[in-house]
């Protein structure tokens, strides 16, 4: 911990936003990051990035190892806590910190984890009901047309539903075609997908068919995880969706490659 | 060796969860009691016979005992162009006024190859639109179980609105009259969703049970309680 | 009953390539949550009655010495002959014993998946006795040599086709085809009449067991459970402790909250109590009755870290919402309780080691807990059983071993940082044409199923970095 905190305490007024990119978003899609800061600039506050940050525990805790996961949980929770507000781009890792971390912790790092409970995000929750984002509204449907996936974190654990669609419509005018089966889980589950391939697949499939059957040729959502996972299981099977994160959408970058495209 | 199970299990639940002291009932009582169910109607005779149509029951009413024991030898003749049923020996069963029917019940138990038994409820729950029977001399419980159709009579005094009422009520009976065997609540022909999911009526009882409201109801009762559940 | 959850992904992998009763699972996955909604949705106090519920369960838990001797009281007062079974091998030998005294040779069964557990038909049929299933998903698996692959709809992996064949070769059905479901509905009501009628014994389940009255409750749909607890001259309840309730009325209020749950329905066809014999003047019933109330490691889930599994009440609406119970179905569990609660059950009441994989069969996607009318965080108790199979080694060395070094290396930012963007820069450089490996070393458990989304080339905090400096 010998890195400096970038704290930016309320620079002129603006709230001071932590923002926690993930582990996922910072390796495999940056993209996912720039378009948070983007966001959260916008959205006027004073957005710092912590240097230290590398990844919530969520493999290790759901695993069981619960005696790793807890020096890391500190770490993150000493390394957040100076802010007004932490952001994720992941409704599983938001969720990590908000009910997990308290879980897994006792007495004054309890406390401290339930202190950074309370003023932890998932990024579109943030922006709709925190930030307030001013929208130029865009006229329905002259956006792209997509398919939302919800993440079961962010679904079951924070209540993410339409805060993401919101912004989709009015900050970029999608068309949401909803799936059949919005509240059924992809197959991700984090190393499950690895433990259990077959089954996990299975449960991919199932998503992917429901995205092809809305006829949007976007699928996107909130969790990186998830979308990987579908992403990579589309290419396995050849199924021509386009995938991306919302905040890639949000911000308008459909320029670049999707999520397991070449360039 | 039962003995020996008793003395263990009882130990080890008392090492488990502490022993009980005096005030268990005390905090028993101090739970309260779970939120009445909505009923969908006011009006409990409404709301009981809407609810026995939903269970895939069918209903009539009666203003008194002979237009009730009319409306029994119109359902058993419509059925079986006959007037043969067998009813418990319940004395209000025997006290109808048959006559006016032309019905003649066989008072008993069902035996095989018949095909229609009544029987007097002690209740109608009109949170579930079940009729409660008593095991005892005058019900048989063969006559709820086994017969093709069963008709159910229900005295509109004994309705109540939900489960604990009931459970109120036969507290009451039970400590003047002893607990039955057995206290069935029936609300609907037996079925079965055993193969794939498909419902069907008949499974190993009633393949039709019928409802007879029986006294003094707002007028058009059926017809509303009707209309609300196809409403639904 | 024999166990093979120790081949659980074996077992899945099979279920999965079995196509038809894949697709049928789709369907009853897609079908049954709808009108479990839609039965909650009609019932406004849901919320209300399962917190009320939850405390209530709560207090006779941390009772149920108390209650569980009060029941014994009043049954006993009711004339019940109660027995008390530590194991498997005791509840069996104790219902043979009941069988063996009255010289039956004939038992007529409801649904009981207590039963299920000790195996107490194969106990009763090496000993000679004929066991009949009555509840017509039961019926029709007994038919068929197999095992239930639902707790609420044992037979629910057939076919009607194959459910027809099986008639056709068991019974002597002449002309007759069974075209329709009801048609052979009516073929096992004619067969299965004669069997209660033949009876000698009657044995059901249990759904609750009211202290204050010393009644056990029975909630069927067929009215099968309620024939054998009345034809037959002996009745036999075979139930565990954990089933008690203080009050009638919190019968009730879990009834509320089960109907809905298990079937959609509002109310089941039939819901009875009984306690004790035929009484003096009554014209048929059972002359004799018991109650047999099992332990069989109840009584160490109370005292441990998983006692809110006592909580729950076998509605089955877990099976009914989780996807991984809906891809591979109840069998691949490999033992008698499937799906979520069966993978909290299975390795609490037969043994962690051999059914490791269960706890495993979970994504954390919370629709259980979330639709369990008992309020059991399911997926927080799996959770702790995969901790506990960590502690205990019982986990794969190299799972462990690698999320451990994972959660340590987060801690080490500069360590991180500097291998992680080394990695990426490799991964990207070699795969960016493509944008996804078909196959990367280390990671069969994802590129044996799906290609690896190539990373976008420097990390996120690479260029954050790279930006303040410019600055």
């Amino acid at each position: 911990m010998t890195e400096t905190q970038h704290a930016h305490h309320g620079t002129r007024g603006k709230p001071s936003v932590a923002l926690f990119v993930t582990c996922l978003a910072d390796l495999l899609r940056p993209s996912v990051g720039e378009a948070s800061l983007r966001l959260l600039r916008h959205a006027r506050t004073a957005v710092s990035v912590p240097p230290q940050q590398t990844c919530c525990g969520q493999p290790a805790y759901n695993s069981g190892d619960y005696d790793a996961v807890r020096p890391l949980a500190k770490q993150v929770i000493a390394m957040l806590e100076y802010a007004d507000y932490v952001v994720l781009p992941s409704g599983s890792c938001a969720g990590m910190i908000c009910e997990h971390y308290p879980r897994l912790l006792e007495g004054e790092w309890r406390d401290r984890a339930l202190q950074l409970a309370a003023k932890t995000y998932e990024l579109t929750t943030f922006l709709v009901e925190v930030a307030g984002l001013e929208i130029q509204a865009q006229a329905p449907g002259s956006g792209p047309t997509v398919a939302y996936h919800d993440s079961c974190a962010g679904l079951r654990e924070l209540d993410i539903r339409e805060q993401p669609r919101k912004l989709l419509r009015e900050l970029c005018g999608a068309d949401i075609r909803e799936l059949q089966q919005r509240d059924v889980c992809c197959g991700f589950g984090g190393t499950f997908c690895a433990k259990m391939p077959e089954i996990s697949a299975k449960m991919a499939d199932d998503k992917l068919n429901d995205v092809l059957a809305t006829g949007a040729p976007i699928l996107t959502g909130g969790d990186l995880g998830c979308l990987l996972s579908l992403a990579g299981r589309a290419r396995r099977l050849d199924m021509d969706i386009e995938v991306r994160h919302v905040a890639e959408l949000l911000v308008g970058d459909t320029d670049g490659p999707a999520i397991g495209e070449g360039d | 060796m039962s003995t020996s199970a008793r003395t263990d299990i009882f130990a080890r639940l008392r090492h488990a969860a502490g022993s009980a002291g005096e005030d268990v009932l005390a905090r028993r009582d101090e739970l309260g009691h779970a939120p009445p169910p909505a009923l969908p109607a006011e009006d409990l005779a409404e709301a009981f016979l809407c609810n026995v149509l939903r269970n895939r029951g069918s209903i009539d009413t009666a203003a008194d005992r002979s237009a009730a024991v009319k409306a029994v030898g119109r359902y058993v003749y419509q059925h079986y162009r006959s007037q043969r049923l067998v009813a418990g020996n319940d004395p209000r069963l025997a006290a109808m006024p048959w006559r006016d029917a032309g019905v003649l019940p066989r008072f008993g138990a069902l035996e095989s190859g018949e095909a229609v038994a009544l029987s007097f409820a002690r209740l109608g729950v009109a949170e579930l639109g079940a009729a409660v029977t008593w095991t005892g001399k005058g019900n048989p419980a063969v006559n709820n179980l086994l017969p093709e159709h069963h008709i159910v009579l229900v005295d509109v005094d004994d309705l109540v609105a939900t489960m604990e009422d009931a459970w109120q009520r036969m507290a009451d009976a039970m400590r003047e009259q002893g607990r039955p065997r057995g206290v069935n609540f029936i609300a609907g022909p037996s079925s079965t969703a055993d193969i794939e999911g498909q419902l069907v009526y008949g499974a190993h009882g009633p393949r039709h049970w019928h409802v007879i409201l029986l006294g003094e109801t707002a007028p058009d009762t059926g017809q509303r309680a009707r209309e609300r559940a196809a409403g639904s | 009953m024999e166990s093979t959850s120790d081949r659980f992904l074996l077992n899945a992998s099979e279920a999965l390539r079995d196509t038809p009763r894949a697709q049928r699972r789709d369907v009853m996955a897609a079908f049954t949550p709808l009108i479990r909604n839609a039965a909650v949705e009609g019932f406004a106090a849901f919320e209300a009655t399962r917190q009320h519920v939850k405390r209530v369960r709560q207090h006779s838990l941390d009772n149920l010495a108390f209650y569980l001797g009060q029941f014994e009281h009043e049954a006993v007062q009711n004339g019940m002959r109660v027995h008390f079974a530590r194991d498997a091998g005791e509840m069996n030998s104790t219902v043979l014993d009941i069988c063996q005294q009255h010289g039956a040779r004939r038992v007529a069964k409801g649904k009981s998946m207590v039963t299920e557990e000790t195996g107490l038909n194969d106990f009763l049929q090496d000993a000679g006795l004929t066991v009949r299933e009555t509840d017509l998903g039961e019926y029709i698996i007994q038919e068929a040599g197999e095992t239930p692959s639902h707790i609420v709809g044992p037979a629910l992996h057939k076919s009607a086709d194959e459910i027809r064949d099986l008639f056709l070769q068991k019974h002597d059905l002449g002309e007759r085809e069974l075209a329709a479901t009801g048609d052979m509905v009516d073929e096992a009501r004619q067969v299965l009449r004669r069997q209660f009628l033949d009876a000698e014994v009657g044995i059901i389940g249990s759904n609750a067991l009211i202290a204050e009255n010393g009644y056990s409750m029975l909630v069927t749909n067929e009215g099968n459970g309620d024939l054998c607890a009345n034809l037959p001259p002996v009745l036999v309840i075979c139930t565990t402790i954990d089933r008690v309730l203080p009050r009638a009325e919190d019968a009730a209020a879990m009834l509320r909250l089960l109907v809905r749950s298990a079937t959609g329905q509002a109310q089941t066809c039939y819901t009875s109590y009984y306690s004790g014999p035929r009484r003096a003047q009554d014209p048929d019933g059972p002359l004799e009755t018991h109650i047999v109330l099992l332990d069989n490691g109840r009584s160490d889930i109370l005292e441990g870290d998983y006692r809110e599994m006592l909580e729950c009440i076998r509605c089955g609406a877990c099976l009914n919402h989780c996807p991984i119970y809906s891809s591979v179905g109840g069998h691949a569990y490999g033992w008698v309780y499937p799906g979520p609660m069966g993978s909290v059950l299975t390795p609490l009441l037969t043994s962690l080691e051999a059914s490791a994989a269960l706890p495993n069969a979970c994504t954390a996607c919370g629709r259980c807990a979330e639709v369990c009318p008992a309020d059991i965080p399911l997926p927080d108790l799996l959770r702790d059983l995969r901790a506990q199979e960590s502690e205990q080694r019982i986990d794969a060395a190299r799972w462990r071993l690698g999320l451990r070094m994972h959660a340590w290396l987060a801690r080490q930012p500069r360590l991180y940082r500097a291998l992680t963007s080394l990695a990426m820069t490799l991964l990207h450089r070699l795969g960016h044409r493509r944008g996804a490996f078909r196959r990367l070393p280390l990671a069969s458990g994802w590129t044996g199923q799906r290609d690896f989304p190539v990373p976008q080339g420097k990390t996120f905090m690479q260029r954050y970095r790279q930006r303040q400096r410019e600055h």
